[in-house]
């Protein structure tokens, strides 16, 4: 289970985290919503690091992510998979090595079963006759697929997505969610910060709005949607839905 | 005219012993630029580390290297460091390459620190994501793009080496220059040898250029497809 306890963030002068907590645990989907600049990405980056969070701890199955050393911390990052909002895959490698690389150089997989796993998961988003294609010939959907892909490849025992969809052109964000929501029905563990506010409802078992760097409200998402308690939520929904 | 045509005549029989040593002067480079790679991958990497002490040296030693003329750093350790230390036999050949690599891997160095800051970001982050170590992540993620950007100014680098080169005829390297030199004090006659180096260092450079500019239009057409 991930727990965030009293995390801080100030990026110089700016305090973009103020003091937040939240337990996700095993088998969960989290959504995160609120409005830009309310520190969701920070957040989804402080759980595995890519952030130093300025206080406060982030735990990861008990072990403190804050306190190990840099060597540790990139051992706890092979159990948390990340997502990026702009794909981040590899551009001088096809498809196929993007998914191979880091289970053959962190997990020491064969290059016959990196392969393999690879393939299958190529198979699962759909993309397996792109495997040697490089990444600039693909689509925003199917980069992303792949990015999902490349993540799975490593077996996390967690997931999270920060934005997948904000990049795409419109008629590809389906895809990109299909792929998110079947991962979620598999049992996967994940935190997604997102915009898409029916997908939200979706696949969300809690649904957590963030605003000027606090949670304000963690429900369910039927609770949230149909009756927000702060009136920053009821404000937020009202302007988006 | 007709004298400089019979002066050609003349040095005829040793031209190809000015031509050859273009060997030489681009073993010199070629010695020089591997040096000058090797450290500059180092150098860069240590000025865009978190470790101050390691920054500072890095940064300290591009500025020297930088900040006086190469012939002075090449008389240095030639003449005036072998003595010091009471060495005698130094190769002047070898002493030329590690010289000159030491003052390229300065150059390189902060070419290659230009080309890692140009490399996205998410690189670096979607690497640590997977967890990738720093070292895994530089050498397989981050330096194959960063090189790639900047391949083009390693080409002009290569090309400034070769030219440069022609210091080492002061410290009786027996390259194009000085075989120039040579012939010219044998049969005491300066045009046509120098000619025939300096024609001989532009073709080099023009081939070079080419060269470049052939890799630099391949990669551009892997961007886009």
């Amino acid at each position: 289970m991930i727990k965030a306890e009293h995390v801080f963030k100030d990026f110089g002068s700016t305090k973009v985290l103020k003091d937040v907590t939240l337990d996700i645990n095993k088998g969960e989907v989290v959504v995160i919503i609120g409005p830009s600049g309310s520190g969701k990405s920070t957040f989804l980056r402080c759980i595995n690091l890519l952030e130093q969070p300025t206080k406060g701890n982030v735990l990861i199955d008990d072990q403190d992510l804050v306190s190990l050393k840099q060597k540790q911390v990139t051992k706890v990052r092979e159990k948390v998979g990340m997502v990026f909002q702009h794909f981040h895959l590899f551009p001088h490698k096809t498809v196929l090595d993007n998914l191979i690389y880091a289970p053959m150089k962190v997990k020491k997989l064969s290059k016959d079963e990196a392969v393999k796993r690879a393939e299958a998961l190529l198979e699962k988003v759909g993309l397996l006759d792109k495997k040697n294609q490089y990444p600039n010939k693909l689509s925003g959907g199917q980069k992303q697929r792949v990015a999902i892909a490349r993540a799975l490849a490593m077996e996390p025992e967690y997931m999270l997505f920060d934005e997948p969809t904000s990049a795409l052109d419109p008629e590809m964000v389906k895809e990109v969610l299909d792929v998110i929501q079947s991962l979620a029905e598999s049992g996967m563990t994940m935190v997604i910060v997102t915009h898409e506010m029916g997908f939200a409802k979706q696949v969300a078992n809690k649904v957590v709005f963030m605003d000027d760097g606090r949670i304000l409200e963690s429900n369910t998402p039927a609770a949230f949607f149909s009756n927000p308690k702060t009136d920053r939520a009821k404000d937020f929904l009202e302007k988006i839905l | 005219m007709e004298h400089v045509i019979t002066g050609f005549k003349t040095i005829a029989p040793s031209i190809p012993y000015i031509i050859n040593g273009i060997w030489v002067t681009l073993g010199i480079a070629l010695g020089a630029a591997i040096i000058g790679f090797v450290l500059g991958i180092l150098l860069s990497l240590c000025k865009i580390g978190k470790i101050k002490l390691l920054s500072g040296i890095a940064r300290a030693y591009t500025s020297i290297f930088r900040g006086t003329p190469l012939i002075m750093q090449l008389a240095l350790a030639y003449f005036a460091i072998p003595q010091l230390i009471g060495l005698n036999d130094v190769n002047p050949t070898t002493c030329a390459i590690v010289t000159f690599g030491l003052n390229s891997g300065a150059y390189m160095s902060e070419i290659i620190r230009s080309g890692i800051n140009a490399v996205d970001k998410g690189q670096f982050e979607a690497a640590s994501a997977l967890g990738v170590g720093y070292w895994p992540m530089m050498r397989d993620i981050i330096l194959p793009q960063a090189i790639k950007n900047i391949l083009p100014a390693m080409m002009n680098e290569f090309i400034t080496l070769t030219k440069d080169s022609a210091i080492v005829s002061t410290i009786a390297v027996t390259d194009m220059m000085r075989r120039s030199q040579i012939v010219s004090a044998e049969y005491y006659m300066y045009f046509p040898p120098m000619f025939v180096a300096f024609i001989m260092y532009y073709i080099v450079v023009l081939i070079l250029t080419a060269v470049g500019g052939r890799i630099e239009r391949r990669l551009s057409r892997s961007d886009q497809s």
